[in-house]
């Protein structure tokens, strides 16, 4: 097997309040039905980790990255799709899990060493390294009750950590303990890489994760929304937490409309929009630095008051290359009336470098409560640079060489 | 989730022992009798039985005191109900883990039941005493078929105990019908009265009740010095049947105890 994780279309639904009290149900596993009372927590999750990779999943609340783990250490079973597995494995949902309060920390670790898969022997091999790693050896055969929090936690790491696992999956459990012990965990988690271990780290740090991944993946609702460098995946995060923030707003609605009906009144629709070049002619190719008008049509079916606009251009990837909203300009708008189409204009330098961009616009309520109407990706234009230049911005770079008397060159970009 | 389940058993078998431990541990730390509980139980329920059955109600027991008839089987039956009263808890009580951690989950059912069994052999030691004190003649040969007794008595548990834990996880209404079910199953089990006040016409149906072939194979071995009759075959044969339905049903539910939190 090339891969030590592979995740094949992984899907997992649950079901929505109160499970079935019928028998039957209980044996009619794996037939799932559409219904809306079902909420698929991932869904069609593919990717694949080599030996030796470390792939960080962050998202916001809820976005399904615990279902995965669980679904990973086979606490749970998907519904749908497959996850293949290659090396013995340790996960750490929860640090001392299993942990009783009146034993002490000697026999919680022999229990705990168990439960994670470890003989007896193996155990009382790496007692003494587990010990001083949790650096708690004066207390060792106190009661875990007794413990401070801090401690308990240091243990339930160093149990896990030397369990000495070929995947290793870590879920957000490094918020307890102090500086030192968390660089302990991070040093431990690194060693193991090192050594050809396949890790799995899930937070909603992204400095934790940039610490230890090489690759991140973004989770949004169940889905992957990014894919690729941690530095990227950090804007793309940002960039949903965002988006997560103003869709919050609609949570009381009932379940199972789609995101978009959920925040958006409707009472004035983008009807059109195009993209006009100076000549006003309508284009989706243009060249860097070009002012480029957006024009938006706009249908409204209700008074609106002073309703706030905003423009953005996002890269393929998510990532927002410009964010411009009437709001943040302090810009008063009027008010629009019912029945009644307007046009609105945003006039942009477009100092983009080179590539692919959407052009998205949202219509919001006055106090920001709710969306009319949005869209973060009406229309897709591409941006051409004579100079070639890569990035997000094109800021025009002018080269020259000044020589001096030493024949030093001096370069200014 | 294929590989068969004393398979998986024997290589998780530390972590059996290490959880029966815990579970045994925690039942008696922080209590100043602790193991005394084992024999002090079953003391008290049999002076109850004792005072109501041989000087209210004056049951024939034969040349057995009625005490030492009584404990003979009240100690294994004890071991049954408290057992099962355990496993159809056990993985609620879990949950917390159960919702975190991968481990085969019949584990946690198996071990709150051997950690029962301690307690049986405290309380049984006792019946010697007992049987000194009464002068009762005791038959160490016929002992030798105890392990058998006692494995067709754990396998008929734990079957039950399987399927009640698995059933409790989805429906908490497990846990009462267990406590009724138990009650009613102590009086239709010859334990404090002789099979012989059961009439005659009775009889054929009355030991199709696996604990009834159960207990009377107790008194059998430790009170009359011979070995169990044909109706302990009834006992044998259920309790087969029941743990292999127990295991066949736990195993085709446990993936999704996980989702039910």
């Amino acid at each position: 097997m090339a891969y030590t994780i592979q995740l094949i279309d992984l899907s997992k639904r649950y079901r929505l309040g109160q499970a079935p009290l019928s028998l039957k149900s209980l044996f009619s596993s794996h037939k799932y039905t559409q219904d809306n009372r079902y909420h698929w927590a991932v869904k069609d999750i593919n990717f694949a980790l080599n030996a030796g990779e470390a792939l960080g999943i962050i998202g916001p609340n809820g976005a399904g990255k615990t279902t995965i783990l669980k679904l990973l250490s086979k606490v749970t079973y998907p519904t749908r799709g497959k996850i293949l597995l290659d090396g013995r494995f340790s996960a750490l949902i929860e640090l001392g899990a299993g942990f009783h309060p009146d034993l002490t920390g000697r026999e919680n670790v022999f229990l705990n060493g168990a439960i994670l898969g470890m003989r007896k022997a193996e155990i009382q091999k790496r007692f003494d390294e587990i010990v001083e790693f949790a650096g708690i050896d004066k207390y060792i055969d106190t009661p875990v009750k007794r413990y401070s929090s801090g401690m308990y936690a240091r243990l339930g790491f160093a149990v896990a950590a030397h369990v000495d696992p070929e995947i290793l999956l870590v879920d957000e459990v490094l918020a307890v303990g102090d500086m030192a012990f968390q660089r302990k965990c991070y040093d431990r988690m690194l060693d193991l890489i090192k050594k050809g271990a396949t890790l799995i780290f899930i937070s909603h740090n992204m400095r934790a994760i940039q610490k230890v991944c090489s690759r991140t993946i973004v989770l949004y609702r169940g889905q992957v929304a990014y894919d690729g460098s941690p530095a990227q995946a950090a804007a793309e995060y940002s960039n949903i937490l965002r988006t997560a923030a103003t869709d919050r707003n609609g949570e009381d609605e009932p379940i199972g409309h789609g995101i978009a009906e959920r925040v958006m009144t409707r009472e004035a629709v983008i009807e059109h929009v195009e993209m006009l070049h100076n000549d006003g002619q309508p284009g989706n190719t243009f060249i860097s630095g070009e002012t480029v008008t957006v024009r938006a049509t706009l249908h409204i079916t209700a008074d609106i008051q002073a309703p706030v606009f905003a423009c953005a251009i996002r890269m393929p990837d998510g990532q927002v290359a410009y964010d411009y909203t009437t709001h943040w300009a302090d810009l008063k708008t009027p008010n629009f009336y019912a029945n009644t189409r307007s046009q609105v204009a945003f006039k942009l330098d477009l100092n983009l470098a080179t590539g692919t961009y959407q052009l998205g616009i949202n219509l919001a309520y006055e106090d920001l409560s709710k969306y009319y109407d949005r869209s973060d990706r009406l229309m897709d234009f591409v941006v051409t640079s004579p100079s070639g230049a890569k990035g997000v911005a094109d800021l025009n770079a002018r080269f020259s060489v000044i020589e001096n008397k030493l024949h030093e060159t001096e370069i200014f970009s | 989730m294929h590989t068969s389940p004393i398979k998986t058993l024997f290589h998780h078998r530390d972590l059996l022992s290490a959880w029966t431990m815990r579970v045994i541990r925690a039942r008696y730390q922080q209590s100043i009798l602790g193991g005394l509980w084992a024999v002090l139980q079953p003391v008290a329920t049999v002076t109850i039985f004792t005072t109501v059955f041989s000087l209210i109600l004056k049951v024939d027991t034969g040349d057995i005191p009625y005490v030492v008839f009584s404990y003979t089987a009240l100690v294994p039956w004890m071991l049954f109900s408290a057992s099962i009263t355990d496993m159809s808890e056990s993985i609620v009580s879990n949950m917390n883990l159960v919702g975190k951690i991968f481990f085969p989950r019949d584990i946690l059912v198996i071990s709150v039941m051997m950690a029962r069994l301690l307690d049986f052999f405290i309380a049984y030691a006792l019946l010697i005493v007992l049987m000194v004190y009464f002068s009762i003649p005791i038959f160490m040969v016929t002992w030798l078929f105890l392990p058998v007794i006692l494995l067709v008595q754990l396998a008929l548990a734990l079957g039950l105990g399987l399927i009640l834990a698995a059933l409790n996880a989805f429906y908490r209404d497990v846990k009462h019908v267990v406590i009724l079910l138990l009650q009613v199953w102590l009086y239709v089990t010859p334990i404090i009265y002789p099979v012989n006040l059961v009439p005659e016409r009775f009889q054929s149906i009355y030991f199709l009740n696996p604990m009834a072939g159960v207990v009377e194979g107790y008194r059998a071995i430790m009170l009359y010095g011979s070995i169990p009759d044909d109706r302990f075959l009834i006992s044998a044969s259920v309790a087969l049947v029941v743990l292999l339905a127990g295991y066949w049903f736990f195993k085709r539910v446990e993936h999704r105890f996980a989702d039910i939190i």
